[in-house]
């Protein structure tokens, strides 16, 4: 009869594709892969995505393995390496204690060098505001809240700034870009560190959240008078205004490769746990812009992936750092390539 | 259809003389097996679901206890958490979406049953459930792309220069908040409860209606003496049915809303509600007691979406088709 | 059925009525038609948005290449489309079955009593948000392993499953019991009445109730979002890994600054809208065909 036959018939067509699905492992685009040795999953920091969705053609090309990479947030690529259910976790904050042991047995590898940018939506107002430290505090405080106050107006002489009220956006899930700019906010005013702290996901006590590096751009787009902290190459993709952040020796560097490559450069040393913070330099890195940040790949020391983890994060910190400027991320310093291969060397 | 019988001299039709082979004694108790294991099924995972969710938020529980619910504090730096804000927005979003989608929808099934001419009638209907097949992502996306923007620049200052004097309205524009939040579950619940209200309208005995007419009555004062009263109670099931997708909806929400934890009196303000809440956050939590807290919301809003759904259901009159209550 | 109404006292003149009654009736029915006009209007500008930005961006490299790189132009959602066609498939098989066994269930096996608690259970089914199911199958199938298309494919067959079972109910309720007894009296097995009678008989309603079902969850976000997001950027046929889907595409787009990515976002809208009201259109004639057989 019709209707049994048509039933017989879905039924078919829907067993056999459940079959045909279970029997490939294979995704296509290119490549073919015989197994699951040659895929990898990661998942986490927004930052580093541009320049992760330059790695993943690139890598699969160079080795055959494919790269799938979600950008979670910082917050979540620690997570999500903790449980085990990604390869490996992306994250611009480096990982506290408490999260090392909770993550039983992980390595942290800096493997970018990008800056958080302060962009912000104000009609009839020119690109390049000046900004300091306390004054950024005070606005994401809710202390300074219109962007005529007498604070900005000094910083920016001959601007013609209207009575708009601030808006501060910030990121609801937990982000790396949280961490670098609460990391500085904490470092330049007292009251900030009290009052917030500094994490990847703290409670702002004023303004509107979106979710990830794009969803914070998406509501800056949206609303006049918002200021944010955004990953550098979305901000330059999309073209955003941003704030010239004054450093600790007074000056006003541009966000680019040269400020975050002086930021790097006042780096002494790097420490046994790769946990390189460099927000808030010292005055003697005159040409530093002061939030530039590091991103870590965190990648378990003992997994069944070890051989493709290390290949893929050796070829991560040198071939492919040449990715990276056009994106505005930095190339990484000599001395962070060495403590990187030799943290490499202990996986697996 | 005949039936196997490979010894059957007796007459047919006889079922004494029909002799049931192997595949039918078989088949009959299968099927009845299946099918009970089926319905077990449906159960089962409504038991599991429930039992995952409590236990999940456990150790929030253990925690907070129910000073959770009453706590305006989401802190992941210091590890303390709470519902409150969540609990408000959900509250006041679902609340402000069916003051608007329960008139509306009153009307939208009177002009449907009562006004509309009968050629135009199935294609108006048509169009009005079809709101309700379009996906809430999408709902969402035309709220950030198209109505934030026309919030912020028209709406809300129209609202906030007319009514401003009122705390409702009284905060600076924002493209998104309460009201957009608002707004957006109105236009997804409206489809669910017109279409209930219409079926309720539909089985209103026409003597009745009729009756009222020969009396003289316009057709307003028929709706009022006729219709309303004896379709109430399905109307209120109706809208009960529409506030339970209302407080469920995380997507077009969490786009619209803001994500702020905050508790204000103006609808401009952003905000958050509990699903929106679980929908972005709940990825990139990290750490027992964050998660933990994340499945004590969704256990505090499967509890409320419960009540209020079987509230409904009691609430209706049984008749109403199934394909209008899904 | 007939009841009384009470005439108001004095009783209104029989054939005219006041100018004030007249005019209250007036803006009543205004006010209606203008509810159902707003209605419609909606519908038109969300669907008209969706189709006017969307058509700018959806040619044919949309819908076969795979997403571009951060800001390179092009790109297309090819692993979205068969990410969806493979997560509401599996999604399918396992709630098509089991919905119309409940349905069998319901209609040839139970007691009144039975059948009415699966029924409720159903109901409470039906109104767990979408987002609590997605926590409920992260904790059974996601914490601990990875996200795969498997977990995200039974994520949407529990929400698929009251829409079936219960239509799979009504519609199979409806077979007249005439076609049973009379097969019973032929001598046939219960079960083979139940799939050559019963079940072809009902087949445009039970059609109808999959159908619904599919274009319900092919729209769904928020359990995928917490069982099958990170999800590759090639095409994928494989659900034991996370696969892409076009709504939570159309998520992180819609959150996106890039006007590019707000034009893919409404390309890949347009895509799920055409596939979801053709099916809801589809499923309403066929609800419509198969009610006025059973019924006529």
């Amino acid at each position: 009869m019709k209707a049994s036959r048509i039933s017989a018939l879905v039924m078919a067509i829907a067993s056999s594709l459940v079959i045909a699905a279970c029997g490939s492992s294979s995704s296509s685009g290119g490549s073919s892969s015989t197994g699951s040795s040659k895929t990898l999953v990661g998942a986490g920091s927004t930052l580093i995505a541009p320049l992760m969705s330059q790695w993943q053609p690139a890598y699969d090309t160079a080795s055959g393995v494919a790269v799938t990479y979600g950008a979670i947030g910082s917050g979540g690529g620690i997570e999500q390496i903790t449980a085990r259910t990604v390869d490996f976790g992306a994250s611009d904050a480096p990982l506290t204690p408490a999260q090392f042991t909770a993550a039983k047995g992980v390595v942290q590898v800096p493997w970018a060098l990008a800056a958080t940018v302060v962009a912000y939506h104000l009609t009839g107002v020119p690109n390049q505001l000046k900004l300091t430290g306390t004054v950024l505090a005070d606005i994401y405080l809710g202390q300074i809240t219109m962007w005529n106050a007498p604070q900005i107006k000094a910083l920016n002489p001959g601007v013609n700034l209207p009575a708009t009220k601030i808006t501060p956006v910030y990121r609801t899930d937990g982000s790396g870009d949280t961490y670098a700019f609460t990391n500085y906010l904490s470092h330049v005013s007292p009251t900030f560190k009290s009052k917030v702290g500094n994490a990847t996901q703290v409670s702002f006590p004023v303004g509107l959240g979106g979710k990830g590096n794009s969803g914070v751009g998406g509501v800056l787009s949206t609303t006049n008078g918002s200021i944010a902290y955004i990953a550098i190459s979305y901000v330059l993709e999309n073209k955003f205004d941003y704030a010239l952040i004054q450093n600790a020796a007074g000056k006003y560097p541009v966000p680019g490769v040269p400020s975050i490559s002086a930021a790097a450069a006042a780096l002494t040393s790097v420490p046994a746990n790769n946990d390189v913070s460099i927000v808030d330099p010292p005055a003697s890195a005159s040409g530093a812009y002061p939030i530039s940040t590091f991103t870590y790949a965190i990648v378990p020391t003992k997994s069944s992936k070890a051989t493709t983890l290390k290949a893929f994060l050796s070829w991560a910190i040198t071939t492919g750092q040449a990715d990276g400027p056009k994106l505005d991320f930095a190339p990484l310093p000599a001395k962070v390539v060495t403590a990187d291969t030799a943290t490499i060397a202990k996986i697996g | 259809m005949s039936a196997a019988a490979p010894s059957a001299t007796p007459p047919r039709g006889t079922l004494a003389t029909v002799r049931r082979n192997i595949v039918d004694r078989i088949g009959d108790p299968s099927l009845r097996v299946l099918a009970g294991a089926a319905s077990v099924v449906a159960v089962f995972v409504i038991l599991l679901l429930a039992y995952k969710v409590f236990d999940g938020s456990s150790s929030a529980f253990s925690k907070f206890g129910l000073g959770f619910l009453t706590s305006k504090i989401w802190n992941p730096v210091t590890n303390q958490f709470g519902a409150a804000s969540f609990i408000y927005g959900t509250l006041v979003s679902s609340a402000i979406a069916m003051l608007f989608a329960g008139p509306l929808s009153i009307a939208i099934a009177l002009y449907l049953t009562e006004l509309a001419p009968r050629r135009v009638r199935r294609p108006v209907a048509t169009l009005v459930d079809l709101l309700a097949a379009i996906p809430s992502v999408i709902i969402g996306l035309w709220g950030i792309l198209v109505m934030a923007p026309f919030m912020v620049n028209q709406l809300e200052p129209a609202l906030h220069s007319v009514l401003g004097w009122i705390p409702l309205f009284g905060g600076s524009p924002s493209p998104f908040g309460l009201l957009p939040a608002a707004l957006v579950l109105t236009i997804m619940a409206v489809p669910i409860v017109s279409a209930i209200t219409r079926e309720v309208f539909e089985t209103v005995p026409s003597d009745l209606k009729e009756a009222a007419y020969a009396l003289g009555a316009t057709r307003w004062e028929m709706t009022r003496m006729v219709i309303l009263p004896i379709a109430r109670p399905g109307i209120v099931g109706a809208s009960i049915l529409g506030l339970g997708r209302a407080l469920g909806e995380a997507i077009a929400v969490t786009q619209v809303i803001g994500g702020a934890v905050s508790i204000h009196a103006s609808l401009f303000q952003p905000a958050d509600t509990l699903a929106s809440r679980i929908a972005s956050q709940f990825q990139s939590a990290s750490g027992t007691v964050y998660i933990s807290s994340l499945f004590y919301l969704a256990a505090i809003l499967l509890v409320i979406s419960l009540i209020v759904n079987i509230g409904a259901r009691l609430i209706v009159r049984r008749g109403i088709p199934a394909k209008v209550m899904n | 059925m007939s009841a009384t109404i009470e005439s108001p006292n004095p009783p209104p003149k029989l054939f005219t009525t006041s100018a004030r009654r007249k005019r209250v009736n007036r803006s009543m029915e205004v006010l209606s038609t203008l509810a159902a006009g707003l209605a419609v209007a909606v519908l038109v500008i969300v669907v008209g948005s969706v189709v006017i930005k969307g058509v700018s961006a959806l040619n044919l490299d949309f819908l076969t290449e795979t997403p571009a790189p951060f800001g390179a132009p092009g790109g297309g959602i090819a692993n979205s489309i068969v990410g969806t066609f493979l997560l509401v498939a599996i999604a399918s098989v396992i709630a098509v079955p089991i919905g119309l066994l409940i349905g069998i269930h319901a209609s040839e096996f139970a007691r009144p009593r039975v059948s009415n608690a699966v029924r409720f259970a159903l109901d409470i089914l039906s109104g767990v948000p979408t987002i609590v199911t997605g926590v409920f199958i992260f904790g059974l199938l996601v914490a601990g392993h990875v996200q795969s298309g498997y977990a995200g494919s039974v994520a949407l067959a529990i929400i698929m499953l009251p829409i079936v079972a219960r239509s799979a109910q009504e519609v199979l309720r409806l077979v007249p019991n005439s076609l049973r007894e009379a097969a019973v009296a032929l001598g046939v097995a219960r079960w083979r009445m139940v799939l050559r009678v019963v079940l072809p008989t009902a087949a445009g309603g039970l059609i109808t109730g999959a159908v619904l079902g599919v274009a319900r969850v092919a729209g769904e976000t928020a359990p995928l979002l917490l069982t099958s997001s990170i999800a590759s950027n090639a095409v994928s046929w494989n659900p034991t890994q996370a696969l892409s889907s076009i709504p939570v595409t159309i998520f992180t787009l819609s959150e996106s600054p890039a006007p590019a990515d707000h034009a893919r976002g409404w390309a890949a809208a347009l895509v799920l809208i055409v596939g979801v009201l053709a099916l809801s259109v589809f499923a309403r004639s066929l609800h419509e065909r198969s009610r006025r057989r059973l019924r006529g």
